[in-house]
């Protein structure tokens, strides 16, 4: 019994079970508009994923997520090593950064889409920057902390600067670089929820939207219970990735925390 | 030497100018040389004179003030859960197995999401902003407050239980003033986090604040309104952001400074 109790992924689903219960148990209590029981909303569940629009709708907010949060990890990923190694370059960047870091990146959408239209590159776009800060922020951060003493045995043996940014500087801080993409991989899902939330067209905000506003609310919890299993799953991914690749570093033991 | 680091203070200072500048210069010439239509990026010069005019502007300021209140309210609250929560976490077994999943799940969870429900049982008005606010800023308050926690050194816990302290007592006496530090960095995130959150709701759907200023401005193309806000908020983020750096200085007093 104890030992099942331990079994990888089982308390996170006992947990999913009891949230269902527990929002079960109020809305029989409480009998709110708006709040229908879980049931009904778990109904509707096959309904959405077996219709081809709204599996085209997921389908291209998962790319719009997939090609920003790329082109920002390969954007913040040298910006963020190249101000931990200089010190000139992480004064110059730094009061820039925070300016940024307290702007919802979503809020941005509304004067982007003046400039690039409502289509795809402005939601990537803010994807982008979204995921940019906390990259940058993680690459920082441990390309500061690289001891020295390997830098400098490196230098001594004929390693060029170029060599020993990517020979030593990027694997020793890769396992602080994974911390970072996994909190932006986070934030891309959210900075997509809501950048689709403002500009609606296509997309998982827009179902969730038109379900809102003609008030088929059993369809706006189900997009809720969508929307979390799909961060769930990404977050669930990354880590195994991030095992994968840093096996040798320790684990830092955290729970990604997403914000807009 | 003491010259030396004059210099050097005073090289990154002018360092962070420079990005800065890289961006407002090529605004401003991109504008003022009518290179872009105003309606479609305004000059700097007018966004900035905007805003000292618009703080002498009783309905902006009600704007302000409405998006700080439900900012504090949240805050304020999700301290005080997240606080408590990872607290009793750490010190009662049971809760701990029953958080620790629960938190598992709901951490990444984009809670934007939830913003649709929160409006439909909670209503239009402040509460589901606040409660928005909450859901977001709690998590990482929660974490913060339960690795701090976690790694108390335990000859503190035992020196007081030593001298006569309960163990309900050693919690909140020694636990958690050892924990202070991460507290107070997770609550740093949280307030960013906040302060993030109180303005998309408001964006997304809102009568007042300024999130919906720039809804506003947006839906009648007055591109120098929509700046505002958003400047506005940056630097409403800035100064929390150094309150809480001079406040948490003043409640760290006595503790080495790691980081």
């Amino acid at each position: 019994m104890s030992r099942a109790l331990w079994l990888p992924g089982l308390p996170p689903l006992l947990a999913c079970i009891g949230l269902l219960v527990v929002w079960d148990v109020f809305t029989r209590a409480f009998a709110i508009e708006g709040l229908p029981p879980p049931l009904e909303a778990l109904r509707q569940l096959p309904g959405i994923l077996t219709d081809p629009e709204a599996l085209l709708n997921i389908a291209a907010s998962l790319k719009r997520m997939a090609i920003g949060f790329v082109l920002a990890v390969a954007f913040a990923m040298p910006i963020g090593l190249w101000m931990g190694r200089s010190r000139l370059i992480a004064a110059a960047f730094n009061p820039l950064f925070m300016v940024i870091y307290p702007v919802p990146k979503a809020a941005l959408m509304p004067i982007i889409m003046l400039w690039l239209g409502v289509g795809e590159a402005s939601k990537i776009l803010v994807i982008f920057l979204g995921v940019s800060l906390p990259v940058v922020y993680h690459s920082f951060q441990g390309a500061r902390t690289v001891e020295e003493k390997m830098l400098w045995s490196a230098a001594a043996m004929g390693v060029g600067p170029a060599g020993r940014m990517l020979r030593i500087v990027l694997p020793a801080t890769l396992p602080e670089i994974m911390v970072g993409c996994r909190t932006g991989l986070v934030l891309a899902l959210i900075t997509m929820v809501t950048s689709e939330m403002i500009a609606r067209q296509t997309g998982i905000g827009n179902i969730f939207f038109t379900a809102l506003d003609m008030a088929q609310y059993n369809d706006v919890y189900a997009m809720i219970i969508i929307i979390g299993v799909l961060g769930f799953v990404c977050d669930f991914a990354f880590e195994a990735v991030r095992r994968w690749l840093v096996s040798w570093a320790d684990s830092p033991h955290t729970i990604a925390v997403g914000s807009a | 030497m003491n010259a030396i680091a004059l210099r050097r203070t005073v090289t990154e200072a002018l360092a962070g100018v420079v990005p800065v500048l890289c961006i407002l210069v090529p605004w401003y010439i991109l504008s003022a040389g009518h290179f872009v239509p105003p309606a479609l990026l305004p000059s700097p010069v007018d966004v900035f004179v905007r805003f000292v005019r618009l703080l002498g502007d009783p309905a902006f300021l009600h704007n302000v003030g409405v998006t700080l209140f439900r900012l504090f309210a949240g805050f304020g609250i999700a301290v005080v859960l997240g606080v408590a929560i990872g607290i009793l976490a750490v010190g009662n077994r049971v809760v701990g197995a029953v958080v620790k999943p629960l938190v598992r799940v709901l951490a990444p969870l984009p809670k934007i999401a939830l913003y649709p429900a929160l409006v439909l049982t909670l209503g239009f008005d402040h509460s589901s902003k606040v409660a928005l606010v909450v859901a977001d800023a709690l998590f990482p308050i929660l974490l913060a407050t339960y690795q701090g926690a976690a790694s108390v050194d335990p000859k503190l816990v035992w020196s007081a239980r030593a001298a006569g302290t309960s163990p309900t007592r050693c919690l909140f006496t020694v636990v958690l003033m050892a924990a202070l530090p991460s507290i107070l960095t997770g609550a740093r995130i949280g307030l960013v986090i906040s302060c993030i959150v109180v303005f998309l709701a408001e964006m997304i759907m809102s009568t007042d604040g300024l999130g919906q200023m720039l809804v506003k401005a947006g839906r009648t193309f007055q591109t120098v309104d929509m700046f505002v806000p958003i400047i506005a908020i940056s630097v409403l983020g800035l100064a929390l952001n150094g309150l809480f750096n001079l406040l948490s200085a003043r409640l760290l007093i006595g503790f080495s400074t790691r980081s």
